[in-house]
């Protein structure tokens, strides 16, 4: 399970990782004598973020700047855990991180309250679709672990996702620092309580390439059998498949996430998606997004670039229904606005060449992409 | 061994290939590298579409050079060894050792070859500065790596953003820890340099260049051992690596000038 771990800066994100791993021993002792010499060297008082904080420069300013992830034993499980920086300007940097996390850790300290990134973060892990959240109210050892000051933060983090979709929230008061309620109790009881939730969902095929006569691609949701029939969108190619393959086996059939290679009778091409016929969707050229921009401006009308699934299309923006402040995920009052601007998010209508995209509610994988303009990513977002 | 580390190292190299008109793969002889040549068997369903590079330092252990060779042969690999013959010596420096004979000769290799994309086996548990990579990660004209200003790269939409005459470097084993390379190994029934095995309670287990590589106190003497140590060892996979060591931040200044 990976599980992304956010928040405003300073607020004790890396130091609750450090934490984690130190006191479940997972930091070797070559690594800890390092950042013991490395805090003397740099005349600094020894921190557990610095276990996880590797660049020279997030010593020296005491903040994160890049995602990091690192493998941590729970007692139940193994996660992946996320570290994402808390700054407004490496927000491109907090989502990759949180983009590959199934569950979400919010650490709030207890002395500042919710702040700027914290809301900001909220409404991106939504908008990522996470929705398993820990609330982690961190520094309570600066309140004399007073229950009433917990008991304040989180009313108003409940205030402040009261709009979004996420179904198991769960608030611990603690500190990193101290290493109280994270490893012993608290945040990995809580880490390993949690389910992610799966649903049905119907089977798609992206298809990567095709190398000598082999289809090659990915099961992104349910089972593909041998001798089924796939229609293949945007090609319009139908055909059956008479062997399912990996290197090493054939197969009979294949389940979600598996990558394979299929021998048909019909050559569909890369970025196609293959589906059955009982739940076959004809790929579209018009569709409603939510998106954040996180670099430059885009107008209605700016040619892009989408990526999903495996296929880049030609793009625009047709309509910008509404924007979104993307601290407060309030819908905001601007008439029938034009354009988006960095860190702006928004919900509209784009035009591209026809490629199969889906709500990201049904089927993630076809319902979420990037935008990007002259080889530079600049935004990603969602299909609703 | 989860099957989901394969698939995605697998939808990886896939999309490499298919988003890239020149890529290669550095081999180093090591289990990590070997385990990638091993997926790219997986995802081209046998032979490997591109060339493997071997980065000769000209300090490599005897074993490696004999291990490639067998490998080259079994696999029918399409094998290019690059070497700087401009060279200097670990005495004069691990930090200007490193970045002549592996960095430099792997630019010059880029140069000569007009690779667009070169598939490196790094993994983000062996060092904190790997662990900040994206697994499509483009590097300058001059192959700098900008860590201060890495691109976004949500979920699994890979895209090659590298312009004219820059290169990308694909990380396909990045989410990889050194147990699950040892798991794959086993489970593949792969060759591997017997190096890393305990002879007389010693064995390497990070195989580099010959002055500055050192074996760590085991008894590991098969796989199955060495799988057990891993999962309660203390002490870090480049634990025997001089050259990360050298002075703080070493794998920074290296990685930032185009190290691998």
């Amino acid at each position: 399970m990976n599980v992304v771990v956010t928040g405003h800066v300073d607020h004790g994100k890396s130091t609750l990782i450090g934490r984690l791993l130190y006191d479940s021993k997972q930091i070797t002792e070559g690594r800890i004598s390092e950042v013991q010499k490395l805090a003397q060297e740099y005349k600094k008082k020894f921190e557990f973020a610095y276990f996880i904080d590797s660049y020279r420069d997030e010593l020296k300013e005491e903040r994160t700047i890049d995602t990091t992830q690192v493998r941590f034993k729970g007692k139940e499980r193994i996660y992946t855990i996320i570290d994402t920086p808390g700054h407004k300007e490496f927000v491109k940097n907090m989502l990759t991180g949180a983009s590959r996390a199934d569950a979400a850790i919010l650490v709030v300290s207890v002395t500042d309250g919710a702040q700027e990134q914290t809301k900001r973060h909220l409404f991106l892990l939504d908008l990522l679709g996470i929705r398993n959240l820990i609330v982690f109210v961190n520094k309570m050892d600066l309140v004399s672990y007073d229950i009433k000051k917990f008991l304040d933060i989180e009313v108003q983090v409940s205030k402040l996702i009261k709009e979004y979709n996420f179904e198991s929230i769960r608030y611990i008061q603690g500190s990193a620092l101290e290493g109280l309620n994270v490893y012993k109790e608290g945040v990995v009881d809580a880490l390993d309580s949690l389910i992610i939730r799966e649903w049905e969902k119907p089977m798609r095929f992206l298809v990567q390439d095709t190398y000598r006569n082999i289809i090659v691609g990915k099961v992104i949701s349910g089972t593909l059998k041998e001798e089924d029939i796939l229609g293949f969108q945007p090609s319009g190619l139908w055909g059956q498949v008479s062997s399912l393959l990996t290197y090493k086996a054939n197969l009979k059939e294949a389940g979600e996430g598996t990558s394979i290679g299929l021998v048909m009778d019909t050559y569909p091409k890369r970025g196609d998606v293959g589906m059955l016929k009982q739940d076959w969707i004809k790929a579209k050229e018009e569709y409603d997004v939510e998106f954040v921009l996180i670099d430059g401006k885009v107008e209605v009308g700016t040619p892009l670039q989408l990526k999903c699934g495996t296929k880049i299309v030609n793009c625009e923006i047709k309509k910008i229904k509404s924007k979104v402040d993307s601290e407060t995920g309030e819908i905001l009052q601007e008439v029938s606005p034009k354009k988006v601007k960095e860190n702006e998010a928004a919900i509209a209508i784009i035009g591209s060449d026809p490629i199969v995209v889906e709500p990201f509610s049904k089927i993630p994988e076809l319902g979420r992409f990037t935008l990007s303009k002259n080889k530079k990513i600049i935004g990603m977002g969602v299909v609703l | 061994m989860e099957a989901q580390l394969v698939n995605e190292s697998i939808f990886i190299l896939r999309e490499t290939y298919a988003e890239f008109k020149n890529p290669a793969i550095l081999w180093s002889m090591g289990k990590d590298s070997t385990a990638s040549l091993n997926l790219c068997r997986e995802a081209f369903l046998g032979k490997i579409p591109f060339p493997v590079i071997h980065i000769d330092t000209g300090y490599k252990f005897k074993e490696m050079y004999e291990f490639r060779d067998l490998l080259v042969k079994e696999w029918n690999l399409d094998l290019i060894v690059a070497r700087n013959n401009e060279h200097t010596s670990p005495d004069k420096g691990k930090f200007k050792c490193c970045t002549q004979l592996k960095t430099e000769a792997l630019l010059k290799c880029l140069q000569d070859y007009k690779f667009d994309a070169i598939i490196v086996s790094i993994r983000r548990d062996e060092h904190g500065i790997r662990a900040k990579e994206r697994v499509f990660s483009p590097r300058s004209t001059n192959s700098k790596w900008n860590y201060k200003n890495q691109p976004l790269e949500v979920w699994d939409l890979y895209q090659n953003l590298s312009k004219d005459k820059e290169h990308t470097r694909i990380h396909p084993i990045l989410h990889w820890t050194e147990l699950d390379v040892w798991k794959y190994i086993k489970e593949g029934n792969l060759p591997y340099n017997p190096m890393y095995l305990a002879k007389e309670g010693k064995r390497y287990r990070s195989l580099g260049c010959e002055p500055c590589t050192f074996p760590i106190e085991s008894d590991a003497d098969t796989i199955d051992k060495i799988i057990e140590e891993l999962r309660t060892t203390k002490v870090s996979e480049r634990g025997g690596r001089i050259q990360d060591k050298e002075q703080a931040f070493s794998m920074q200044k290296l990685r930032t000038l185009g190290y691998m």
